[in-house]
């Protein structure tokens, strides 16, 4: 372990942050003008050529926002909380692979972070933590409506994170390997949605949950719980729990694309290595833009019904998928 | 010896760790104490890590950290019951009990020295595969299997009873529903 | 009885009661029966149980000073249609004292609290007689003759101190200090805890307690500062986990003592004010109001007048149920696209409104006995060209897109249920009432206007469940659309306004209501005239207001979610409840 690695690993990492935040603000926009698209508007054009400035005037904007804590709230709790949520949000896309190496001042580059052997696990690991910040939040806003969101996404999390992790054994089974590497090498000629189509809309299906978004958006449902977990916050403190909501629709983009649509794999990717971020980052959008559609679509399920569709139909049809995969992989495998 | 700053890296770890389980015992708040046991678990997770088991620590993170405490703080928020008041922590010969049971305990370790004949030496460095999600599956489906099939039945009833328990109702539902028949 | 008397009884009503203590209302311009209170719930009762008037649909009272008395006034009607039964309670203004009727006809509940709220009539055996629409602690009724508001100048408009030299001068600005606020005797603002909170909690139902788990319901107020309350609305709701146990709505924070403004007014200048009662609908307003003044003075109005006026009246019935869908669905947490879209129409009409009146929602477009300015061509074009192509391709957008939803349909089907029979005893009106499967629509059942001439069905629910409610009110639109192309085709030239334009009207003495089918239900003035420019007695009948009566039966039982799709789907505006 020589210098260079820990510079190049710090420098990876600080890009990786940086791509996140940046991103964030950028999907904002991409939400916004999409949204207005669908919906007859036009959408924020005016700061900037196409509203391009927009994240930054809404992040300058934001930041000299009064800070209120409320007289009653937890204050450790309630300054901690927002930390809690952005920090998994940021570190969950540390284990996926960019892309094979690359050519850089002389030295091969992996495009990846963190090459582990549990990667698969180390997710399932930080998508578990990554409810604690919203439940503190909800808990230490001292506010009705924010304990409700707050329980809500404490059970929808706990409802979904069984679905969504058996979704992921698919993959691990095809492939033989919790190491992602090995999962994206292994779709070099088929993504694995061709063959885990049940394991892959499961997966869409309880990220969206997962986040929080439409039509699964229970924890800040608007319409009831004024703002949900989020209601107390204000400035760069709700900035955060924001940030950390379309971070993480980044991250399980990125995860999905990863784990069932290929990943990095392209054509040409063997011959240009630096072909593989592009079509990460293409597949990406694309996950972005259906998310949005959704939300632009369909009315919110209720809260009941959500946690009898996780626990009564997602579920199963996960466990199910497991096991006819696990029999079919026994099966065709070569002894 | 391992080198000296996996020493280091191990002492901080611990001090976290026993730190957090103190915090635990002392705190007042019960969301407060239950939030010291997930970093207490995180720690754990991260000495498993230190110790190259790095599925085991992430399985500790997934179940204890992810799941379990999650219903914890999910039960503790819903009853309102993070504020321990004095008097719901007076059971009768509670202190009596501790005692007793940490004597037990410290006689336990010194029959645990006496019998070994001090303190063990450093094991010899474990097999490249321990602790890997295949071992601990080969583990687990072979060597324990019988171990394991008593716990998941276990744990199915458990399950079953938490079923029956939160339909306690049904005898009142019968009786309405007849009721409602009747008026039919 | 005869099969006669059951038919028509209000001709020969005084005879069914031999005892004497009902009268025929005998003052010139006044109908009706005068019942003793001593035997109000009886009467009511024989009228509803025996004769079929099962809709009480207005509860107000007037303050004769001069006499020294009030009356209470009730229309009930029946659901089957035909002409109003109006009965009046007069009781002295120093025992003022009334049996209440909320146990006959649960929808006079919202009604009788405002009028003891602003007209000081206690109502014997009331279960939750609290003030509504002022706060608690406000001293004095102020819909009483006597009472004077803190900047009083004179009982009647326009006030001669406006304009002393030819300027007008605001009178807020006269009293800078606002030294003419009056407190009650001995009230300390800074000590003062106000009761009705305490009133209010502990209204609410709630069920056994649970003594092993020690759990307890959570309340919960929802508003006024909410996003889905549509305005400054209140409900205090008791939850049980996400189950609504009870809820209380809570109104008037947008109370401007409307009426009392209105009687201050001249006849012509409550045309404007009725458009700031349902800011959506301001022809229906205009609509009702007209008709209850020009039944006063016997106006007839021109052919052309009345096509203009039902052609308004439906357009504005589909922009407001376009509203109103849209509304819901975002209600029900679509994040705008489908209100987006249902709205996009309401403009096209809020064009045509604004190029006939002058504004898009404040139209103040009637007149008594016709409408301010005639109809061209071209805005009858442009309408043309929206009901034969533009609005029905949205209805297909709504059926294709809407109707089958999945989520809709699972998250609006029965829920929100509201029987015939409660219905029709809670006194909701308009689609409410029509989705619970009660076929009255004042359109058929008390013609007005020229609708006995129009062809359209009524149209109604089987459910009565908030996914009935929006069926009804898609098909309301294309009935409506039905109306129009009539309208459209059949409108003959003529004059637009019978005599001519006035500021100052004559309105003889003598009392009259005037109802339309507005959008959101009855729409109704009750206008009392002493032959004065200035209405002595002005009071709305807010189909909203009444409609409320039915949010708490309507979501008890139901999920949190579920209440603010259920208040959507009342479809209320403030402005109207609140007034």
């Amino acid at each position: 372990m020589d210098a260079g690695m820990i510079w190049e690993w710090i420098i990876k990492s600080i890009f990786l942050i940086l791509f996140m935040t940046g991103g964030f603000a950028y999907v904002t926009l991409l939400e916004r003008r999409v949204l207005a698209r669908m919906q007859v508007r036009i959408g924020p054009n005016r700061v900037g050529k196409f509203g391009l400035l927009q994240p930054i005037a809404d992040a300058v904007k934001l930041i000299f926002k009064e800070e209120l804590i409320p007289a009653g709230a937890d204050k450790l709790m309630f300054i901690v909380a927002p930390v809690i949520t952005v920090i998994p949000a940021l570190i969950i896309t540390g284990v996926i692979p960019w892309g094979t190496s690359i050519n850089l001042f002389g030295r091969e580059i992996a495009l990846s972070i963190a090459n582990v052997n549990v990667g698969v696990l180390y997710i399932m690991a930080v998508t578990s933590i990554s409810v604690y910040g919203i439940t503190l939040a909800g808990w230490s806003s001292n506010n009705k409506y924010a304990m409700f969101g707050g329980l809500r996404s404490t059970a929808q999390m706990i409802s979904y994170e069984l679905a969504l992790g058996l979704s992921l054994v698919g993959p691990i089974l095809l492939a033989g390997s919790m190491n992602v590497m090995d999962i994206v090498q292994a779709q070099k000629t088929l993504p694995f949605a061709l063959l885990q189509p049940a394991g892959f809309i499961v997966y869409f299906m309880a990220t969206l949950a997962e986040i929080n978004r439409a039509p699964f958006d229970m924890p800040e449902a608007e319409q009831e719980l004024t703002a949900g977990y989020h209601t107390e916050y204000s400035s760069m403190k709700f900035a955060l729990f924001f940030m950390a909501e379309y971070i993480k629709m980044i991250a399980v983009a990125m995860i999905g694309s990863t784990m069932f649509l290929g990943g990095f794999q392209g054509p040409f990717v063997d011959q240009l290595p630096w072909l593989g971020p592009v079509y990460l980052f293409g597949k990406v959008i694309v996950w972005l833009f259906v998310d949005i559609w959704i939300r632009a679509t369909l009315p919110r399920i209720r809260y009941d019904k959500l946690m009898a569709l996780g626990w009564k139909v997602m579920y199963p049809i996960a466990l199910l998928n497991v096991f006819i995969t696990g029999i079919l992989v026994v099966l065709t495998t070569k002894r | 010896m391992p080198p000296l700053g996996v020493i280091i890296l191990y002492a901080i770890i611990g001090l976290v760790s026993v730190g957090s389980a103190v915090g635990l015992l002392v705190s007042r708040n019960a969301i407060y104490s239950a939030l010291f046991l997930v970093l207490n678990f995180l720690t754990v997770a991260l000495l498993y890590l230190v110790l190259g088991a790095p599925f085991i620590a992430l399985a500790q993170i997934t179940v204890y950290a992810g799941a379990i405490m999650v219903l914890f703080l999910f039960v503790i928020m819903m009853l309102g019951a993070e504020k321990l008041t004095e008097s719901s922590l007076r059971v009768r010969g509670l202190r009596v009990l501790a005692v007793v049971l940490g004597l037990v305990f410290a006689a336990e370790v010194a029959l645990f020295l006496v019998v070994r004949g001090g303190i063990p030496a450093a094991p010899a460095e474990p097999a490249l595969t321990f602790g890997d999600p295949a071992a601990v599956g080969l583990m687990l489906f072979q060597q324990y299997t019988l171990p394991f099939e008593i716990t998941s039945v276990i744990l199915l009833a458990a399950m079953v009873g938490a079923i029956v328990l939160t339909r306690g109702d049904l005898k009142d539902r019968l009786a309405r529903r007849a009721a409602l028949e009747k008026k039919a | 009885m005869t099969e006669a008397t059951l038919i028509n009884p209000l001709d020969t009503l005084v005879d069914q009661f031999p005892s004497g203590w009902v009268k025929k209302d005998e003052r010139p311009g006044y109908s009706g029966f005068i019942v003793e209170r001593e035997h109000l719930l009886e009467f009511a009762r024989t009228m509803r149980d025996d004769f079929g008037f099962d809709y009480l649909s207005m509860v107000t009272a007037s303050d004769y000073l001069a006499e020294g008395k009030f009356d209470v006034v009730y229309y009930a009607y029946k659901t089957i249609g035909g002409p109003a039964l109006i009965f009046k309670v007069q009781v002295p203004r120093e025992d003022a004292v009334v049996p209440s009727l909320v146990a006959l006809y649960p929808g006079a509940d919202f009604q009788e609290r405002e009028v003891w709220d602003l007209m000081g009539i206690r109502f014997e055996g009331h279960p939750d007689l609290r003030r509504i629409l002022m706060w608690e602690g406000f001293e004095g009724h102020p819909l009483r003759k006597d009472w004077k508001e803190p900047f009083y100048e004179e009982d009647v408009k326009p006030y001669k101190s406006r304009w002393p030299e030819g300027k007008p001068v605001n009178a807020d600005d006269r009293n800078p200090f606002n030294d003419n606020v009056q407190y009650p005797t001995g009230f300390d603002p800074e000590r003062w805890v106000p009761e009705a909170e305490t009133l209010l909690y502990s209204g609410l139902q709630r069920t056994t307690h649970n003594e092993e788990f020690k759990t307890d319901e959570l309340i919960v107020n929802m508003g006024p500062q909410h996003p889905s309350t549509h305005g400054v609305f209140r409900m205090v709701v008791s939850l049980q986990g996400e189950k609504i146990v009870d809820l209380k709505p809570v109104m008037g924070y947008l109370h401007r003592n409307h009426e009392k403004i209105a009687e201050r007014n001249t006849f012509l200048q409550n045309m404007p004010f009725t458009d700031r009662l349902d800011y959506t609908t301001s022809m229906s307003n205009n609509f009702a109001y007209a008709l209850a003044v020009e039944k006063l003075m016997g106006l007839q109005v021109p052919e052309r007048a009345d096509y203009i006026r039902v052609l308004m009246a439906e357009l504005t019935r589909i922009m407001n149920h376009f509203f109103a869908t849209g509304f819901l669905l975002n209600d029900l947490g679509v994040y705008f696209t489908a209100s987006l879209y249902a709205i996009e129409e309401r403009e096209l009409i809020l064009d045509i409104f604004e190029e006939i009146s002058g504004s898009r929602m404040m139209c103040n477009y009637f007149r008594f006995g016709g409408v301010v300015r005639d109809v061209s061509d071209e805005v009858l074009k442009k309408i043309h060209n929206l009901v034969y192509d533009r609005i029905p391709r949205k209805l297909d957008q709504f059926d294709a897109y809407l109707t089958n939803n999945e989520i809709l349909r699972t998250r609006c089907e029965g829920v929100g249920v509201l029987t015939a029979d409660q219905a029709i005893a809670l006194s909701t009106a308009g689609p409410i009432l029509r989705a619970s499967g009660v076929p009255y629509d004042v359109r058929r059942a008390d013609p007005y206007s020229i609708y006995d001439r129009l062809e359209f069905d009524v149209i109604t629910g089987n459910h009565g469940d908030i996914y009935d409610r929006y069926l009804v009110r898609v098909a309301e639109i294309k009935e409506s659309i039905k109306i129009v192309k009539q309208l459209l085709r059949d409108i003959p030239s003529g004059p637009i306004l019978a005599g001519k334009p006035a500021y100052q009207v004559r309105v003889p003495a003598g009392e009259s209501y005037g109802r339309v089918e507005g959008p959101k239900g009855e729409m109704g003035f009750y206008i009392v005239s002493n032959g004065k420019p200035n209405p002595e007695r002005y009071h709305v009948r807010a189909p909203t207001f009444i409609n409320l009566t039915s949010l708490a039966p309507m979501s008890r039982g139901e999920k949190v979610a579920d209440v603010v799709v259920i208040l959507g789907a009342i479809d209320i505006v403030l402005g109207e409840v609140d007034r």
